[in-house]
Order: structure tokens, then C-alpha cells, then sequence
């Protein structure tokens, strides 16, 4: 039997807002990424823009039950959502246990949400490739707010950053002292912080977290937030769904939105671009090359590897015809 | 991979499902769900297989629903069905002619499962 994965005809019954259709373009556009230009084009002139809420933090910090509870919320006052939760692909094998829709099946069969898991397939950065894609397809669909749940990060893993509008960086009791909170990277990308799991503690998190950011230089006119959740309960859930609200609306009020939503694709266009030039670059340099480089560092020219590689480099020739 | 109804055995769901990952598939763990559930589940990830692990007895009724409902939306052959758990011989061959394409009971070897995936995946 044969799977079917005709883009016209999914097409025609995604604009008809078919979920099964929406599934099927996923598909498409995450394993075959040659696709994608066909499928968006036939998106042109829809103006839809979703809001985008990013969700991360360390693994078995509640992210996704966390999701579960802020979709219920939004369910409930009548917005449409799509969630894309990523969890991470094995560098051994390739495969990967998806295990974040498990927590949100309170909220599953609703008919204004649409809930897709993704393996990260090698992507670094806490999201995979196909993240921006998909966020994509969720515009076109209509969807009201886009929720990314990252996968559980490290220090420095927030590409996130670059696609959603507003990060919320969840932390648990027990997370670290005032140094670790000094930190550059995840912590420091949070337009909302939050402390999960209240009932095992934690206020000293937050009050070192709220010493932090009194600290913090702030260019954008928004000092984060610290908000202690139970996302099990649900306790402080409302009052984090207020302060993605204060966020949203002061970045919408300034300019700031638009500037987020230019990195937004700037980004993933310097993405495209990079992968484009990398992918002429291992054209121009055979395996052979890079071979030859190797064999001769085990030869006793360690330190010569900036030469070798510059050398190699200088004979690539890029040309870029001008258009307008 | 999903667990219908509320029996509490999940060893058997988490244990295939491991295997499948070190096999290098991704898999969606659904753990408990309804009918309802595992359908849309199934329908929204897009998913090549559909695995039912069941200890409870109610294979036969579970099986039926879901497949029924797939069937409903008109999607049944998108997918491939595999039934796991404790299921008395005399069962496979009602799961088989229900829909199922395969049937996997106590002392199955998770490399078996994983070669009748890579061989029956519809493409």
C-alpha cells in the first residue's frame, strides 16, 4: 500500500484546515526539505501571523506538562495553538524516544490545538531544522500562538531565542547558587523565568534570580519576570500566562516586535545560506583533500594545520553574479 | 506507541519502545490513552506504525475500536498496526483478519519486531 503525499491535494484540504492534511505536509517538509519551496508557495498573500511562545530549560524540568497547562488556559479563552515539542535524537544510533505528548494528553483532543513531536536529528542549538518550517506551516493554518518546546538544554543551548517572541526559561528548586545564576547563556535569555515544582521549594531561586536581574543591564524596556509555578496543579500558571500577555504587549507596543520577528527570519536565511555554501564548499573539497590533510598533521606537521587549511581554502573561488 | 485503557503494565510498551529507539526509530511515547487519543495521536505525528501494547484482556475490544475509528477517517491503510502484550495464541489470527499486521506475545525478541517494521513499512 502506498502512503499518500500529494502536495496538491494536501494543499487543497489544508486550506480547508484539514488536521490530517496539516500532519501530512509535516511530514514533507521535515524529511524532504526539497519540498518546502513547492509547498509555500502556495501560502503567498497569507498575512496570518502567530505569536510564538518559547519554552525551555533543563530536561525533567516541566516543560511540557508546562505546555499542557498553559494550553488549557489559552484553550479555554478561545485561541487556536500549535505546539512543536522537540525532543533529542541519539548521536549513536539516530533514533529517539518522544516522550513530551504524553503529558499533554488533557488537553490532546481539543479541536483548536495541534500537537507535533520532533527528534533534534543531529540540529544543535535545544530545536531541530525543520522547527522554523513547521512554525511556517502553523501560520498558514491560522494558528493564533505557536508554542516551541525545546529540548531539556544545557548552558548553552538557546537558539530558541532566534524564533520565539517570547522565551520563558524554567528552572527547578535546586538549580544552583548566586554564580551559577551569574552565568552567560540560557540564563540570560529569559524574557520570563520561571520556577517550577513550588512545592519542593525554591524561593531561594527566585530570589536570587530577581537580584540578578535587578543587576542586569536592560536595553529593551522589560525586566524579566520570575514566576514560581506547579504545573501539575496548575498553581501560578495563570499569572505566567499574564506576564507572556505584559510581554507580548510590550513588544508590541515598541518596535521590538517587528525587530523579532526580522531576526526571526534572518536567521534561519543565514542558516539556509550557510548550508548552501557548505554544501558547494564539500563539492570543491573531496574527502581525498581532507584526507591528505590528516595523514600529514600524523606526520609531524601538527602545527602546520592553519597553513594547510588556508592554503587549501585559497584555491576555493566564490563569485556571486549581481542582481537587483 | 500507546497503552489503551488505564492496565498499569508498562514495562512491556517502555521496553519495545527502547529497543526500537536503540534501531534508530524515533518513537512517540503515548503511554495511556483513549481510543480518541491514540487515533489523533497517530493522525498528528503522522506516524509509519501504530504499537498497542495491552496486559488487561481487552485486546480484541481495544483493537476493534481503534481500528474502527481509523477506518472512520478514513486513514486505516495510512498506517501499520501492531498489537503487544500478554495475547493468547488463539487471538492473533482474530487481531490479524481485524487489521493488524502483526502480533507480538510474552518471549517476543525486540529484534524481531524491529525487522518486520523495516520490511512492512509503507512507503
Amino acid at each position: 500500500m502506498k502512503r499518500n503525499y500529494d502536495v496538491d491535494v494536501l494543499i487543497e484540504k489544508f486550506k480547508k484546515k484539514d488536521k490530517i492534511a496539516l500532519a501530512r505536509l509535516i511530514t514533507l517538509v521535515e524529511n524532504n526539505p526539497e519540498t518546502t519551496t513547492n509547498i509555500f508557495n502556495n501560502f503567498n498573500g497569507s498575512e496570518k501571523d502567530s505569536y510564538i511562545i518559547g519554552i525551555t530549560g533543563s530536561p525533567g524540568v516541566g516543560k511540557s506538562t508546562l505546555v499542557n497547562a498553559l494550553s488549557k488556559i489559552l484553550l479555554e479563552s478561545g485561541k487556536s495553538i500549535g505546539i512543536i515539542s522537540v525532543d533529542p535524537t541519539s548521536p549513536f544510533t539516530g533514533g529517539a524516544f518522544l516522550g513530551d505528548r504524553v503529558r499533554m494528553t488533557d488537553v490532546s483532543l481539543h479541536p483548536n490545538i495541534f500537537i507535533r513531536s520532533l527528534a533534534s536529528r543531529g540540529y544543535k542549538g535545544g530545536i531541530s531544522r525543520a522547527v522554523f518550517d513547521i512554525s511556517l506551516l502553523y501560520e498558514a493554518f491560522g494558528m493564533d500562538f505557536i508554542i516551541i518546546e525545546t529540548v531539556g538544554v544545557g548552558q548553552s543551548e538557546f537558539d530558541i531565542y532566534n524564533l520565539a517572541y517570547t522565551t520563558v526559561v524554567i528552572m527547578v528548586p535546586g538549580y544552583g547558587d548566586s554564580i551559577q545564576i551569574q552565568k552567560a547563556g540560557i540564563i540570560e535569555v529569559g524574557d520570563i523565568y520561571v520556577v517550577n515544582k513550588k512545592d519542593l521549594g525554591g524561593e531561594d531561586i527566585v530570589v536570587q534570580m530577581e537580584m540578578m536581574l535587578d543587576d542586569a543591564t536592560i536595553q529593551s524596556g522589560w525586566r524579566a519576570p520570575v514566576v514560581m509555578t506547579n504545573s501539575i496543579t496548575g498553581e501560578g500558571v495563570n499569572s505566567l500566562i499574564e506576564k507572556i500577555m505584559d510581554h507580548k504587549e510590550h513588544l508590541e507596543l515598541s518596535e521590538l516586535l517587528k525587530e523579532k520577528k526580522k531576526h526571526r527570519f534572518a536567521y534561519k536565511i543565514e542558516e539556509l545560506l550557510s548550508s548552501k555554501i557548505g554544501k558547494v564548499l564539500e563539492s570543491l573539497i573531496s574527502k581525498d583533500d581532507l584526507n591528505k590533510i590528516s595523514n600529514s598533521v600524523l606526520q609531524g606537521k601538527k602545527f602546520k594545520i592553519y597553513d594547510m587549511v588556508h592554503h587549501l581554502f585559497s584555491n576555493v573561488k566564490f563569485e556571486m553574479k549581481k542582481s537587483d | 506507541m500507546s497503552k489503551p485503557g488505564i492496565d498499569g503494565h508498562w514495562r512491556g510498551g517502555v521496553v519495545v519502545s527502547r529497543g526500537l529507539r536503540d534501531a534508530g526509530m524515533e518513537v512517540i511515547f503515548g503511554g495511556f490513552q483513549n481510543v480518541e487519543q491514540i487515533v489523533e495521536s497517530a493522525i498528528s505525528e503522522d506516524v509509519d506504525v501504530i504499537g498497542l501494547s495491552m496486559h488487561s484482556g481487552a485486546h480484541l475490544t481495544y483493537t476493534e475500536r481503534v481500528i474502527n475509528l481509523l477506518k472512520e477517517k478514513g486513514v486505516k491503510d495510512h498506517f501499520l498496526i501492531l498489537v503487544g502484550g500478554v495475547i493468547p495464541v488463539k487471538d492473533f489470527l482474530v487481531l490479524k483478519e481485524m487489521g493488524v499486521a502483526n502480533v507480538y506475545g510474552p518471549g517476543t525478541v525486540v529484534r524481531d519486531i524491529v525487522k518486520f517494521i523495516v520490511e512492512n513499512i509503507k512507503k
